[in-house]
C-alpha cells in the first residue's frame, strides 16, 4: 500500500505520487511502509498539521444524558498553550453546574513520562497534585475519561494501519492504536480518519477485556486560521451502559497571546477565573 | 535605544515587504487596526497573519494625535483581497480599506517619519484587540462576576452539652464573591465577604471579609495587596505548616475555614522554583465558641481579653517567606515565618466571682514548615513538618503518610482512596495545644464520579497512647444544578473522664475529655446563586 514516508521527503516525492494520496504540500506518502510505520505516520502527520497554532481558547459545552434521556449540562473554558519540545499544557476552568464554578484543571501533557496534572478548589483556596492514575477515570463524570479530552500526544500510543475504504467518494483511513500507558483504561482504540485533511471522524474504544467499550462520532468540522480543522460537535456513547456524552465546541481562538509562566503556573491556576 | 533599533528594523521590514509586494498600482490594501504602541501592533500583526496565512506588516505613521503603529496587508489583488476579507470575517476580524493607497503608502515608505494625513488612522486604536477578544470569547477576555452562595445548616448533637447547651444548632451562612478584571486580565479586584447566623452561639455568629484585594500579574510574576486567604500543605488529616491565615474555628473545628488576612504579598516564578513573599500587616485573632455552643473546653474561653507578647499586639507586621519546587514527581515547599502565633497559649484567669476562663495569649514566634508530596504512579506520599521556637521550648511536629487511589473499584466508575497518616509531636503529652501528639489517622474516600459529584470522606484519628480517637465524616453531593447538601459528623471517645475542671484541661490523657458528648451530625444545604 501506499501512503508513505518521513513527511521530511515529502516534497522531492510528492510529483510521483498520484493525487488523492500527496496529501498537502508536505505529503504523506505511505509506499513501502509496514502496517505500524504506516499508522504513525498518519498520526504523525495529524499531529503535525495541529501544530505551530502557539495558543488557543475555546468553550466547551457537555450535555450528559442517561439511558433514560435524563440530562445534565457542564460549561467549560480551555486555554491551551503549545510546548514544541515537549507535551502541550492545557487549562481548564469550570463555569456551571454553579456548586463548583471556579474549579480548574491545569495539566502538562508530557511525552514519555505521565502528565502531570493539579486541580484547584476555589472553597478551600487549595491547589491540589492529582495522580495520573485517574487518567481512566471519568472526567466530570462524564462518558469522557481524563485520557480521552487529555492533549494526545502521539507517543503515547503503538499504531497500525488496518485499512482503507471509500464512503460517499472520500477516502478514509482506519488505523489501530495501542495505548503505551499500562494505566490506561483501554486495551485498544480503533480510529477512522479522512485521508484528505487527517481528521478523526470515529473512534472505537476496547476495554482492557477487549469489549467494546465506548464509540466516538465526530463531526461538524470547520476550517479555522485558514489551516487548523476544528470539530464542533463529539458523541461518546457507551454501549455497557447506555450513557452518552455529547461535546459542543464553541468560539475557538488562535495565538491570542497566551504566555507560558504567566497563564499556565499553579499561580495562574490559583487566580484563573 | 533598544527601541530605536526596533524602529529602524521595522522601517527595514516595511520597505523590503513593499518591493517583495510587487504590483503597487493594484487594487486595495487592508488595515487591521492601529495602535499607539509599537509592540502591541507587532503582537497583533503575528496573530493577524497567524489567522490570515498572509504576510502583514507594522507601519509607523503620524498625524495630529501623534504617532501610530498600524498592521497592514500588502496591496492585494482583487480576488486575493476578496479571499482575505472572507477569511477575516470567519475569524472575526476587523478590517479597514485603504483607499488611494499607491500615493500615501509609497510616500509613507519614502519617508515613514513625515506626517501622512490622508490617511485615516483607525480609532480607538488601543481597544481593538480587546472588542476582538470579547467577540470570540477567547481567553483574555475582562471578566465580571458576582457569585452568592446561601447555607442553610443544622447540627444535632447526640446529647446535651455539659454546661447544659442545646442540643440543636441551626444557622445561616451567606457567602458572596465580586471579582473583576481589567487589562487584559492583568490586573484584577476580588471582594468576598462572609456572614454567619447561630441561632445559638452569639460568638458563631460573626461577620468577615474573606477576601478583599487588588492583583497585578506580570509575566513571571504576580502581586497582591489586600485581605487574601493562602492554603499550604498536602496532608489530610492536620493542617500544620498552613500559618497565613488565622483559624476561623467557629466555622469547623477541622481548621479548614480561615479568616481573612491583611497582606502584601509578591509571587516570583523562576527557573529554580517559585518564591512567595508575604508581608502579613496586622493579626487577627482566633474565633472561639461561647457559653451557649459546643465543641469547646470546659471552661469559657474569654477572647475579648486576649494579651500578647508584642507591645505592637494585633498590630505587628509579620513576615513570612517561602519557596517551592517541582522535583520529577516531587513537589514540595520550605518556609520561615517570623511573627505572632496563630495558635494561641491559654491562660488560666479567675474571676472575681470564682468562676475561671481562659484568656488568649499570643506568643511571637519563628516557624520553619516544610511540606512535600510525591506521586507514583496510584501512590501519592505526602510529609508536612514544622519546627517552632517561642512557644514554648523549641519543638518539631510532624505529619507524614500516603494516600493511594484505587479506580474504578470493582468494575463500578467509584474511585476509592485509602489514607494513612502518623501524627507526631515532639512535645508529646505537653503538647496542649493539639490533640494529635502520637496518632495514626487512617481514612478512605469515596469519589463515586456520577452526575451529583458524589463524594464522601470517613476517617478515623486514633491516639495510639490514650486510645482517643475522633471518628470524622464529610459527604456531599448536588441535588440539580444549584444546590448542594454537606453532611459532616464527628464522633469522640475513650477519653478518661476528668476528676475535676483542671483535670479536664491538663490530664494528657483526658484532652478531648470536654467534648466526649458533642458528637454530631450536621446537614447543610447550600443554593449557589
Amino acid at each position: 500500500m501506499r501512503i508513505s514516508i518521513k513527511w521530511l521527503f515529502g516534497t522531492l516525492l510528492l510529483a510521483q505520487v498520484p493525487v488523492a494520496w500527496s496529501l498537502g504540500e508536505d505529503g504523506l506518502v505511505l509506499d513501502g511502509l509496514s502496517p505500524e510505520e504506516s499508522g504513525i505516520a498518519i498520526f504523525r502527520e495529524a499531529d503535525r498539521r495541529e501544530s505551530g497554532y502557539q495558543d488557543l481558547t475555546v468553550d466547551l459545552q457537555m450535555t450528559l444524558r442517561n439511558s433514560r434521556g435524563a440530562q445534565s449540562q457542564r460549561k467549560l473554558r480551555i486555554r491551551q498553550l503549545e510546548v514544541p519540545a515537549d507535551g502541550d499544557k492545557l487549562l481548564v476552568i469550570f463555569d456551571t453546574p454553579k456548586p463548583i464554578r471556579g474549579t480548574a484543571l491545569l495539566s502538562y501533557a508530557h511525552k514519555v513520562e505521565p502528565d502531570d496534572q493539579w486541580l484547584y478548589l476555589p472553597a478551600a483556596k487549595r491547589v491540589k497534585k492529582i495522580t495520573s492514575r485517574n487518567k481512566s477515570g471519568p472526567f466530570l463524570s462524564s462518558e469522557f475519561a481524563y485520557e480521552d479530552l487529555a492533549l494526545q500526544v502521539v507517543e503515547k500510543y503503538s499504531y497500525r494501519l488496518l485499512e482503507t475504504e471509500w464512503v460517499n467518494g472520500e477516502e478514509f483511513v482506519i488505523v489501530e492504536r495501542v495505548p503505551v500507558d499500562e494505566y490506561s483504561g483501554y486495551a485498544r482504540q480503533v480510529v477512522t480518519l479522512d485521508v484528505a485533511e487527517l481528521r478523526i471522524h470515529h473512534i472505537s474504544y476496547y476495554d482492557r477485556r477487549n469489549n467494546l467499550l465506548k464509540t466516538l462520532e465526530v463531526d461538524g468540522y470547520r476550517k479555522y486560521a485558514n489551516r487548523y480543522w476544528k470539530a464542533q460537535r463529539m458523541l461518546m456513547t457507551n454501549h455497557q451502559t447506555g450513557k452518552s456524552t455529547e461535546l459542543t465546541w464553541q468560539n475557538y481562538a488562535f495565538a491570542t497571546g497566551l504566555e507560558d509562566v504567566r497563564d499556565f503556573s499553579t499561580n495562574s491556576l490559583r487566580r484563573s477565573r | 535605544m533598544a527601541g530605536a533599533l526596533q524602529k529602524r528594523r521595522g522601517l527595514v521590514f516595511v520597505t523590503l515587504f513593499y518591493l517583495l509586494a510587487g504590483n503597487i498600482h493594484a487594487d486595495e490594501q487592508l488595515v487591521f487596526g492601529s495602535f499607539q504602541n509599537s509592540q502591541n501592533a507587532t503582537n497583533w500583526a503575528s496573530r493577524v497573519g497567524l489567522l490570515l496565512d498572509i504576510g502583514v506588516a507594522v507601519e509607523r505613521m503620524e498625524d495630529a494625535d501623534g504617532v501610530w503603529y498600524r498592521v497592514v496587508t500588502a496591496v492585494l489583488t482583487d480576488p486575493a483581497a476578496e479571499k482575505v476579507k472572507r477569511v477575516a470575517s470567519a475569524n472575526q476580524l476587523r478590517y479597514w480599506n485603504i483607499t488611494e493607497a499607491n500615493t500615501t503608502v509609497v510616500a509613507s515608505v519614502a519617508n515613514p517619519q513625515a506626517p501622512v494625513r490622508n490617511v485615516p488612522a483607525v480609532r480607538p486604536a488601543e481597544s481593538l484587540s480587546e472588542a476582538n477578544v470579547q467577540n470570540t470569547g477567547q481567553g483574555r477576555e475582562r471578566i465580571r462576576s458576582v457569585d452568592l452562595d446561601l447555607g442553610i445548616e443544622t447540627r444535632t448533637f447526640f446529647e446535651s452539652g455539659k454546661d447544659g447547651q442545646s442540643r440543636f444548632h441551626p444557622a445561616l451562612s451567606l457567602q458572596m464573591d465580586l471579582y473583576r478584571s481589567w487589562d487584559n486580565e492583568q490586573q484584577s479586584f476580588t471582594f468576598a465577604p462572609f456572614y454567619r447566623f447561630d441561632a445559638e452561639d452569639s460568638e458563631r455568629t460573626h461577620f468577615d471579609v474573606r477576601e478583599l484585594f487588588w492583583s497585578r500579574v506580570g509575566n513571571d510574576w504576580d502581586l497582591h495587596l489586600g485581605v487574601r486567604q493562602v492554603f499550604w500543605g498536602v496532608t489530610e488529616f492536620s493542617h500544620l505548616v498552613d500559618i497565613v491565615n488565622q483559624t476561623d474555628l467557629v466555622e469547623n473545628i477541622d481548621r479548614e475555614e480561615k479568616l481573612g488576612q491583611p497582606m502584601a504579598h509578591l509571587s516570583v516564578i523562576r527557573d529554580w522554583g517559585i518564591l512567595d513573599i508575604h508581608l502579613l500587616t496586622g493579626f487577627r485573632e482566633r474565633t472561639f465558641p461561647g457559653r451557649d455552643g459546643r465543641l469547646r473546653p470546659a471552661v469559657e474561653i474569654d477572647p475579648d481579653h486576649a494579651t500578647y507578647e508584642s507591645a505592637a499586639e494585633e498590630l505587628r507586621t509579620d513576615g513570612v517567606i517561602r519557596w517551592s519546587h517541582r522535583l520529577g514527581p516531587m513537589e514540595f515547599g520550605l518556609y520561615q515565618f517570623s511573627g505572632t502565633s496563630r495558635d494561641p497559649e491559654f491562660q488560666l484567669v479567675p474571676l472575681p466571682d470564682g468562676e475561671f476562663v481562659l484568656r488568649p495569649h499570643y506568643p511571637v514566634i519563628d516557624q520553619t514548615g516544610f511540606d512535600a508530596q510525591a506521586i507514583f504512579g496510584d501512590w501519592a506520599w505526602k510529609i508536612e513538618a514544622i519546627n517552632r521556637t517561642g512557644f514554648g521550648d523549641r519543638y518539631y511536629a510532624y505529619n507524614a503518610g500516603f494516600e493511594r487511589t484505587l479506580v474504578g473499584v470493582m468494575g463500578s466508575r467509584t474511585d476509592l482512596g485509602l489514607v494513612v497518616e502518623y501524627l507526631y509531636d515532639e512535645r508529646q503529652e505537653e503538647a496542649f495545644n493539639t490533640l494529635f501528639e502520637h496518632d495514626l489517622a487512617v481514612g478512605t474516600r469515596w469519589n463515586l464520579n456520577d452526575v451529583n459529584d458524589s463524594q464522601a470522606l470517613l476517617g478515623v484519628i486514633w491516639d495510639v497512647e490514650t486510645d482517643e480517637y475522633i471518628v470524622k465524616l464529610e459527604a456531599s453531593r448536588r441535588l440539580g444544578d444549584t444546590w448542594t447538601l454537606l453532611i459532616e459528623g464527628r464522633a469522640f471517645g475513650g477519653a478518661d473522664e476528668p476528676d475535676n475542671i483542671f483535670d479536664s484541661l491538663f490530664d494528657p490523657d483526658a484532652k478531648s475529655a470536654a467534648v466526649q458528648d458533642d458528637d454530631f451530625i450536621q446537614l447543610e444545604l447550600t443554593r449557589y446563586f
